[in-house]
């Protein structure tokens, strides 16, 4: 019955239609897992040799044990985020003569198949090999191994014991992160030793590997924990649950904008009220840190070209993550869409006003960064203007190309759904496209006609709006029928 | 209001829809009925452009639809869920759609004040998104979501099917009400054949795509409807 079940699944998966379809992103998609898998190994298998470049001084045992108590939490943070439960696929088997029980080991092997359990096995597996059998012989190694596994399996069904108590999400996952940010403080300002005393629990675990079972004793609780209240609960409307009560009021002061602001609220409530566009607009906002991270190297090299394509993805990241599927985030809709009253000059025009503001508080919050150079200013501002003045525009356009069915309520990561050739070479045109004509006027001409001609670009497209949004209108009428037919097709 | 000349579509080389010539009026309350498969719900989507047709035209008010926009002043429809923006609560897309129609919130409560025995206590003030109601909550939704604008012109694909049967004859006589008071021009689609004898002016029957019979509404026609899908 398993097997049945799981051969499901593995149907499920390649007969879907948005998998089906193209062989070449199928084996691009391939390769791109093929890489993440062989960096991760790679990480693994010479991390042992560079803790001994970097620290010389300290023992590389010490200092990767140091680390684990960290790495389960941060996991299970990422976890929270990135797992789904796995519980609406069993809805058509729960009225067939299949033994409760059967279901239920379903759902846990089902579960376990994930990406980020198979992680962990290309991190610990070289270390250990490498470092921890040499010094502490093999029995020690395996105890070891053995401890992490459960470890990650403990993780796995705490997880999905916690999202399944859980109503509101996003309180959790940052509840996690305070509690996270907190200890990391506790051990930076030396209060309670987080970091010792890691090392001291695992290599503890090295002089006396009996005390893997601990953890093998962990994972069969946390286990056991899930497995009975999935017994208790099997029931759709228990697998699913929200209760909370919904706000009907929310946004209304765009109605003050008239047409466009009615249909801007929409946007809106789409971003907040859908797994997906909500972890890919999440995404945008988060990026905005990332000039502490890549600003300071490249203002110290004086590289402005690499500085431009940083404050692009800053300011612009928006207008990609949202822009890749403008229509298909409504494709649920968008039958009834085009029967409602109104024209499609102003739905594109609500869309390029959304761009608009968002990209624009982008910037502005970005301006803070004039405190590390006043440079990053003008640069950051040249990229807003070609963000929301010409790629806006450019990202409509492949919109209107954009004929894959798409399902919001999916989580963003590692989810390609309706993503094709389109949105990858969108995503090159939109960011090397300016960032290469940047380097060449900075390189033969200089950085302010470099800084002003992107500028003038973005300009000149702010500018010419409203023709530009007519046109966008007659090229969407073009492939109106295609879209509709494309995003029926679920 | 409407005219069809020559329409055809077909999938896969099968005839879809192929209507010669049809003309609807005003006032008319159209039941369109054939079993599954008849092209009832194609011939729908041709009427509001949503598909693209492979041969002749569509007319509303003497205009093409295709490649216009102002039909969509005076149309209505409500042909499945996805003519519900699922991620609203009923309010929000009340007002939502009630905007589009320059109708502002204190006139959207007033009509909606008028359905409330339509609506059965089941759909305001729930705290619920759409997307969390039943099938037939969310039809109940979708034609009073429709009916906001004061269309000229109304759609519903099979709307008897989803509801119970108190909101049936509700519907039943609203719709022959809009009909005579407004002059709108109605257009149902239901395997229902007791119901939508009742509620029609004018019934087509269609099979394989085409129209093989426009006859009178009523108890005639009743008759007629079963003598012709009895198991043959």
């Amino acid at each position: 019955m398993l097997g049945t079940f799981l051969s499901h699944q593995w149907l499920n998966f390649w007969r879907s239609r948005n998998s089906g379809k193209s062989l070449v992103l199928q084996i691009v998609l391939g390769l791109f897992y093929f890489l993440i898998f062989l960096e991760i190994a790679g990480t693994g298998i010479l991390l042992p040799f560079i803790l001994q470049e970097e620290f010389p001084d300290r023992n590389p045992i010490t200092l990767f044990t140091s680390y684990i108590v960290y790495y389960f939490m941060i996991g299970l943070v990422l976890r929270f985020q990135m797992q789904e439960l796995p519980s609406l696929s069993i809805q058509p088997y729960l009225t067939k003569n299949i033994p409760r029980a059967t279901m239920l080991k379903f759902l846990n092997v089902r579960s376990l198949v994930h990406v980020i359990n198979f992680m962990p096995l290309f991190v610990f597996t070289p270390f250990t090999i490498v470092v921890i059998i040499p010094a502490y012989g093999t029995l020690a190694g395996i105890c070891f191994l053995v401890a992490m596994f459960a470890l990650v399996v403990n993780n796995h069904f705490l997880n999905m014991f916690i999202k399944r108590k859980t109503v509101n999400n996003t309180a959790w996952l940052f509840g996690m992160l305070l509690v996270l940010a907190g200890l990391k403080a506790l051990d930076y300002f030396k209060v309670v030793p987080m970091e010792q005393l890691s090392a001291k629990l695992f290599t503890g675990l090295l002089h006396r590997p009996a005390f893997a079972l601990v953890a093998v004793l962990l994972a069969i609780a946390s286990f056991t924990l899930n497995n009975q209240y999935l017994k208790n609960h099997l029931y759709i409307e228990e697998l699913v649950r929200d209760t909370k009560l919904k706000n009907s009021t929310a946004y209304s002061f765009l109605n003050r904008f008239g047409e466009v602001g009615n249909m801007m609220a929409l946007d809106l409530k789409l971003i907040f009220r859908n797994k997906r566009p909500r972890s890919l607009v999440i995404i945008s906002g988060v990026f905005l840190l990332y000039g502490f991270i890549f600003y300071p190297q490249y203002l110290e090299s004086q590289s402005y070209s690499a500085l431009f394509l940083f404050a692009l993805l800053i300011t612009g990241l928006f207008i990609s993550n949202y822009g890749q599927f403008l229509f298909a985030w409504q494709s649920g809709h968008f039958d009834g869409l085009m029967t409602y009253n109104f024209n499609m000059q102003q739905y594109i025009k609500a869309k390029f006003s959304l761009f608009f503001v968002v990209c624009t508080l982008q910037v502005l919050i970005a301006s803070l960064y004039g405190i590390m150079s006043w440079k990053l200013i003008p640069i950051q501002f040249a990229a807003y203007l070609y963000s929301v003045g010409v790629n806006s525009f450019v990202t409509i356009y492949a919109a209107t190309y954009h004929y894959k069915h798409l399902d919001l309520s999916k989580s963003a990561s590692m989810n390609f759904q309706g993503i094709g050739a389109i949105q990858w070479l969108q995503s090159l045109a939109i960011s090397f496209g300016p960032a290469v004509l940047f380097y060449v006027l900075n390189r033969f001409i200089g950085f302010w006609t470099a800084v002003l001609g992107i500028s003038g670009l973005g300009l000149a497209g702010l500018i010419f709006h409203q023709q530009l949004i007519s046109w966008l209108a007659a090229q969407f009428h073009l492939r109106k029928h295609k879209i509709l037919e494309g995003f029926r097709d679920k | 209001m409407i005219s069809v000349t020559n329409l055809k579509k077909s999938y896969k080389g099968i005839n879809a829809v192929d209507v010669e010539s049809l003309t609807i009026n005003r006032g008319e309350v159209i039941g369109l009925v054939g079993n599954n498969g008849a092209g009832k719900t194609t011939f729908f989507r041709l009427l509001l452009d949503l598909i693209r047709t492979d041969e002749g035209e569509v007319r509303s008010k003497g205009e093409l639809i295709t490649g216009t926009e102002s039909w969509k002043n005076y149309t209505a429809a409500y042909i499945d869920e996805g003519f519900l923006i699922d991620y609203l609560t009923p309010e929000e897309y009340f007002y939502f759609v009630g905007k589009l129609h320059q109708l502002g919130k204190p006139a959207v409560d007033e009509f909606l004040e008028k359905y409330k025995p339509f609506f059965d206590d089941a759909i305001l003030q729930k705290g619920k998104y759409i997307r969390d109601f039943s099938k037939g909550n969310q039809f109940k939704i979708g034609i009073v979501a429709a009916l906001l604008g004061n269309p000229e012109l109304l759609i519903l694909d099979e709307p008897f099917a989803n509801l119970d049967p108190t909101t049936q004859l509700r519907l039943v006589e609203m719709i022959k009400e809009m009909a005579i008071q407004q002059q709108m021009c109605i257009i149902v689609s239901s395997h229902d054949i007791n119901q939508v004898s009742e509620v029609s002016s004018r019934i087509l029957l269609m099979e394989k795509g085409k129209i093989i019979r426009d006859i009178e509404g009523g108890d005639t026609a009743y008759e007629a409807l079963v003598e012709y899908f009895k198991v043959r």
